[in-house]
């Protein structure tokens, strides 16, 4: 086997969007949606048979829609989600240049990445779910994958904030075990939960939508003093108004920062003492809701009561995990890769 | 550079041994060495955290509120440390006395039900009694050591263990308290619920159906249980045993309901389960949810659920303790 014959890709399958990076220059992200036609008028309409991502979340009302993740894992138990998982896998294959015919001649060694926490079921879960679709596969913890990507492998500390799952991990030079890692339920979507709730505590009237809210979110999220009031358009009894909705976006956005920072210093304590400076002054924030305006500066300065640290945002927090991933793929060795067919 | 290239070439070495491990369905050998977490980390942080976690953060709003407990409950890291260590980093992860905190109860044994070849139950997704107690035991084990409590874990990774052996792990460490953390199964699938077992006879034919299951691979030589029968349903420790199975059975379900409705309260019952039989403390059986009935087995497939029923034994055992501390009694 040439390396031609050879294609590498990591994954970052996330709860709310999912990353692809391929060793032929591919890299590609999808909102993690998939969407069969409810009927034979839907299906002529929409010309597809199934629909993923954006498309799938735009043309919703003609759609069983599934978003097949939920806090970072295979929803349990729904064969339609199981199904989506693997619709979603081969849409991200696909979209790499490899179709179905050129993927038959192609040897596809993935590298998945799932959160620090998850159990064996879960990653027997992508597994099953990677049969057919690649014809090898490595699954990392997540925060590793990050760590890896970035060659922070001593004395880092890994935040990644996606939306199902926060997970952290302090890199001692070696694979996170259970005592180095830890994965919250606070994250992207919970922060979508709570402005959905204040908002509509605020503003009984007003119809809200989970995708509206979200929305909100990805462009105006913010912790400390805000730098702007956050106006947001919706409908109030049927009338387009104008909310201004500052005090619940920072309401909720801080809400993830007690148990994010409880964790932080938990997993930091379990450092010999002589790295904890280092580790503290080497924090690295990832992940789509790593993105909070804020966010890292607010982490520094809850660290400043443990003896002061540094955060910094990676700079491409949407394929960073993916990336990772890769980086493992190209490094593991051939022989390993025989193993480890799926 | 050549020294990152050495330790990338180890991680993923190590990476493809446990995924390998994952590919043949044995278990994992990246688990089978941890360094054993010391108290003094856990101790010296859970000081630090109240101040830098509420001294800073204006918000507090976890998404579980755990049940209010006595606020004199037993965590003796008030009073050993009042404050901080004027230095830069979180204290060192040292060795502590427990034996310094005034309280009859300071070391908890943690049996994690079943592992290595003996699976105990197993649901339609795949998911295991093995893993889902391991994976509780060893959040368990954070709170206590978090609260000042040495912990003792029968097993600490995916391997078979037997009956006997569990309990001498927990005899030879002198523990105060023995929590036994299994996954019900029955037939049906419609029944959800927490209950806790301590040692007793049952006239139940379903009890002892379940006993006799969890009590596959003891062990135990004839000879050996005939002695330990012999003083089973004499045993001292019956008044204690019952009370830790009150405190824990309360706990689980007043945390679980709140966030599971459909869950039912089966009770504090008694049952010849051998893994109690051969402890020398305080003993129980919990079996902290229903792997047989598909919403459950949904929930325990959720990290956050197993916190919360980790964070529930947890609180079990320290209103125990508390308990034990304020009025201690001959047993414990």
């Amino acid at each position: 086997m040439t390396e031609r014959n050879v294609l590498h890709v990591g994954i970052d399958l996330g709860t709310s969007r999912s990353s692809i990076s391929a060793s032929n220059g591919q890299r590609h992200v999808v909102e993690s949606y998939v969407g069969w036609p409810l009927d034979m008028v839907a299906k002529k309409v929409l010309k597809k048979s199934v629909l993923i991502g954006r498309e799938a979340l735009e043309k919703r009302t003609m759609l069983d829609l599934h978003r097949p993740l939920e806090e970072g894992l295979i929803k349990d138990g729904s064969e339609k989600d199981e199904a989506a998982v693997r619709e979603l896998l081969r849409h991200l294959v696909a979209l790499t240049g490899v179709d179905a015919a050129e993927s038959k001649k192609l040897q596809i060694r993935a590298v998945v990445g799932v959160p620090a926490e998850a159990l064996r079921v879960n990653k027997q879960q992508v597994r099953k779910a990677m049969q057919g679709i690649a014809d090898s596969l490595l699954i990392v913890s997540e925060p590793f994958a990050v760590a890896y990507g970035l060659e922070e492998l001593l004395h880092t500390m890994i935040i990644d904030i996606g939306a199902g799952t926060t997970d952290i991990c302090v890199m001692k030079g070696r694979l996170p075990n259970e005592e180095d890692q830890r994965t919250l339920t606070q994250a992207g979507d919970w922060i979508d939960e709570q402005l959905h709730r204040l908002v509509r505590e605020r503003h009984p009237q007003a119809s809200l939508s989970p995708h509206l809210v979200r929305g909100w979110k990805e462009e105006a999220s913010f912790v400390g003093e805000p730098v702007a009031p956050v106006i947001v358009n919706a409908p109030v009894a049927g009338k387009p108004t104008k909310l201004d909705i500052t005090a619940e976006m920072r309401q909720a956005c801080e809400g993830i920062l007690p148990p994010l920072v409880e964790s932080m210093f938990a997993l930091l304590s379990r450092v010999e003492p002589e790295y904890q400076e280092r580790v503290r002054q080497n924090v690295v924030l990832s992940g789509g809701t790593g993105l909070i305006r804020g966010l890292g500066p607010r982490l520094e300065r809850e660290l400043q009561a443990v003896g002061g640290g540094k955060v910094r945002v990676v700079r491409d927090p949407i394929f960073v995990g993916s990336d990772g991933g890769l980086a493992i793929a190209l490094d593991a060795p051939d022989g390993d890769w025989e193993r480890l067919a799926t | 550079m050549a020294r990152v290239q050495r330790l990338k070439r180890r991680l993923i070495a190590e990476l493809v041994a446990q995924n390998v491990d994952l590919v043949r369905g044995t278990p994992d050998r990246h688990l089978k060495q941890r360094r054993r977490f010391r108290l003094g980390s856990s101790l010296l942080a859970l000081t630090l955290l109240p101040m830098a976690v509420l001294g800073s953060s204006r918000l507090w709003a976890p998404a579980f509120q755990p049940v209010p407990e006595p606020a004199s409950a037993a965590r003796p890291v008030a009073r050993a440390v009042s404050s901080p260590p004027p230095s830069s980093f979180l204290p060192a992860p040292r060795p502590i006395d427990p034996s310094v905190f005034p309280l009859a109860v300071h070391r908890i044994a943690i049996d994690a039900g079943h592992g290595g070849k003996s699976g105990g139950t197993r649901a339609p997704s795949g998911l295991t009694e093995q893993e889902v107690t391991l994976d509780i035991a060893r959040r368990l084990k954070r709170h206590l050591e978090g609260a000042s409590f040495e912990v003792v874990m029968t097993r600490d990774q995916d391997r078979e263990v037997s009956l006997k052996d569990r309990a001498r792990i927990a005899n030879q460490a002198r523990s105060d308290l023995f929590l036994s953390i299994h996954l019900n199964w029955i037939a049906g699938g419609n029944t959800r619920g927490v209950e806790t077992y301590y040692l007793g006879p049952t006239d139940d034919p379903e009890l002892s159906r379940l006993a006799a299951l969890e009590n596959r691979e003891s062990g135990y030589s004839v000879a050996d249980f005939r002695r330990l029968l012999d003083g089973v349903y004499a045993d001292a420790r019956e008044g204690s045993s019952r009370r830790f199975a009150e405190s824990i059975n309360g706990s689980l379900f007043r945390s679980l309901t709140s966030v599971d409705h459909g869950i039912a309260n089966r009770g504090v019952k008694t049952a010849p389960f051998l893994v109690l039989v051969g402890t020398e403390m305080p003993a129980v059986l919990a079996e902290v949810s229903c792997l047989s009935n598909p919403e459950e087995a949904g929930l325990l497939a959720k990290p956050l659920y197993r916190e919360y029923i980790a964070e529930a034994l947890a609180r079990g055992i320290r209103r125990y303790a508390l308990a034990a501390e304020s009025a201690p009694e001959k047993g414990i």
